[in-house]
């Protein structure tokens, strides 16, 4: 039976990690087995450090691998109703598309046993498959293999890729998502990595830089899926950008709406004014959230977006810039933050709590702040 | 502004230089670090979004410096947040970044010799067993021991014997 959905805040951008890496190699077959040993994303590592100091389990292994650690820090402190999980498996960098699928198949199978299975019996974790877009067919059929599962909630992968997300090469993966109701999820990684683009012009040198432009590439997937008519094509598919920034979306978008009065001619399968798309088929995660000297910058941004609808909340726990969701925020209209820290991803993910009583409900509006 | 009280949070043999030991005292958590053989102590509490800092690594800085040159210094004198990684000078409590705009709460810090003076510190003090140690004593808290005349048979000649070791001592 699958347990219902639980009060209290969504978390939409959580990191598991295996307690080691024979986690994942138990799931996978030969060659490829004896091909991957792990690893990150190459280079580009924190100069400072990677992940919370904090978040390293008392009993041993690396952040993010014991369950029991994750949910005393997060819902045992926070109160979180529900984390959404983005396992990092760094697939998408790989030149061989069937290693890149082999190692995403074997990260769904992994989360599928354990932080989806046996870690899970209350329904807290919420999970994403991993796909290696670099086989869009492949991909689809990942997909296929966990439609209808409880607690996979999403399709993910790296932002870093070898052409804009609007093309057509990545419409199987659109296509599986809209039928099994799976929001795709992007998240930064792989970007100039491995055989991926880097969407600045030519590498930076330092992490400060190349942290600081991870929302290039999502400027470039958003406006791609957009002027490619890929919300056209596919009219129930969702896109979510995880940790590719918040505060570029205004003006990115009121861009975009200048050039298609200009240039609507180009792309006529662009019916509706750019911004249009995004409400009805885009969600940002929050972290990391931008923090102008003025609260009312930021909240005028979030008018300026829509946050009410566009926006849900994120910590990107155990990594370093973690935002807790005590502080993250300047204080937020009662109504905007129940959308942002709930309502907005119970919506996206079918997590509503349309049967619990409303007491409880008066609980998971007091976890929030 | 009301009278601070003094609490003893152990002693001084617990935390080495580049050690650290945190306390609960008056409901605050605090840490104490011994930079250099100073002690400076900080509220456990990060000003940005509330992180642990006193469980944050103790590091040097890079000074400022023309473009392409580093300038390491102050080794040990550095407290990094263990969350987003900001810098706080240990002697000081304020930030490298904006050192007049955001600073982490500071406390005065004492060394006292045993038996200098009356211990006049209240009853929420000592938390020695609540406390994490860190550094090179690790788990070596010198327990104030001294001998119990009962324990001692009659026949031996005995003497008063008091251990007087510095003591740590906060003031807030």
């Amino acid at each position: 039976m699958i347990p219902p959905p639980r009060p209290g805040i969504i978390d939409c951008d959580v990191h598991p990690g295996p307690k080691s890496i024979d986690e994942i190699k138990m799931h996978m077959k030969p060659p490829f087995k004896d091909r991957w040993n792990g690893g990150g994303r190459g280079f580009f590592g924190n100069p400072v450090h990677g992940a919370r100091l904090d978040s390293k389990p008392p009993n041993g292994g690396g952040p993010g691998s014991d369950p029991e650690f994750m949910r005393q820090q997060l819902i045992g402190e926070f109160g979180m109703g529900h984390v959404v999980l983005l396992p990092r498996a760094f697939c998408n960098l790989h030149p061989d598309p069937d290693l890149g699928t082999a190692i995403a198949a074997a990260f769904n199978d992994w989360m599928n046993e354990t932080w989806l299975g046996t870690y899970n019996p209350d329904g807290v974790f919420k999970g994403s498959i991993t796909v290696a877009h670099q086989d869009p067919q492949a991909a689809a059929r990942e997909i296929e293999r966990w439609a209808g599962h409880p607690h996979f909630v999403q399709v993910m992968t790296d932002s870093g890729a070898r052409a804009p997300f609007g093309q057509r090469q990545y419409y199987p993966i659109y296509e599986a998502c809209e039928r099994h109701g799976f929001p795709f999820a992007i998240h930064p990684g792989t970007d100039g990595m491995g055989i991926n683009v880097q969407p600045t012009p030519g590498y930076p040198t330092h992490y400060i830089e190349w942290h600081t432009c991870l929302s290039l590439s999502f400027q470039a997937h958003l406006v791609s899926f957009i002027t490619e008519g890929v919300f056209e094509r596919f009219p129930g598919f969702k896109v979510v950008l995880v940790e590719g920034g918040v505060s570029w979306l205004p003006p990115l978008i009121w861009r975009l709406n200048a050039e298609w009065r200009a240039l609507r001619m180009e792309v006529p399968w662009v019916k509706r004014r750019p911004d249009e798309y995004l409400r009805d088929h885009v969600r940002l995660t929050s972290q990391p959230l931008e923090r102008p000297d003025k609260d009312e910058w930021l909240l005028s941004i979030f008018e300026m977006m829509d946050a009410e609808q566009t926006l849900m909340y994120s910590s990107d726990y155990p990594h370093w810039d973690f935002d807790s969701p005590k502080t993250a925020f300047p204080k937020l209209p009662e109504a905007m933050r129940k959308r942002i820290f709930e309502d907005n991803a119970r919506e996206l993910y079918g997590l509503q709590l349309e049967s619990a009583p409303a007491a409880d409900r008066e609980m998971a509006a007091a976890g929030g702040r | 502004m009301r009278e601070r009280k003094r609490h003893v949070v152990g002693l001084a043999s617990e935390i080495p230089p580049g050690g650290r030991k945190i306390v609960e005292v008056e409901g605050r958590s605090i840490g104490v670090f011994n930079v250099h053989g100073t002690f400076y102590a900080l509220r456990n509490q990060c000003p940005h979004q509330g992180a642990p800092l006193c469980r944050g690594s103790i590091k040097g800085l890079t000074l400022p410096s023309a473009p392409g040159e580093y300038l390491w210094a102050r080794e040990g004198e550095i407290l990094r947040c263990p969350w987003h990684g900001w810098e706080f000078d240990l002697t000081t409590g304020k930030t490298i970044c904006e050192p007049d705009r955001t600073r982490v709460r500071t406390y005065e810090v004492t060394v006292e010799r045993a038996g200098d003076e009356e211990d006049t510190s209240d009853g929420e003090t000592g938390g020695a067993g609540d406390g994490e140690t860190g550094g090179a004593g690790d788990g070596e808290t010198g327990e104030g021991s001294s001998l119990k005349a009962e324990e001692i048979p009659p026949d031996v000649e005995t003497y008063p014997v008091t251990v007087e070791e510095d003591r740590i001592v906060l003031h807030l």
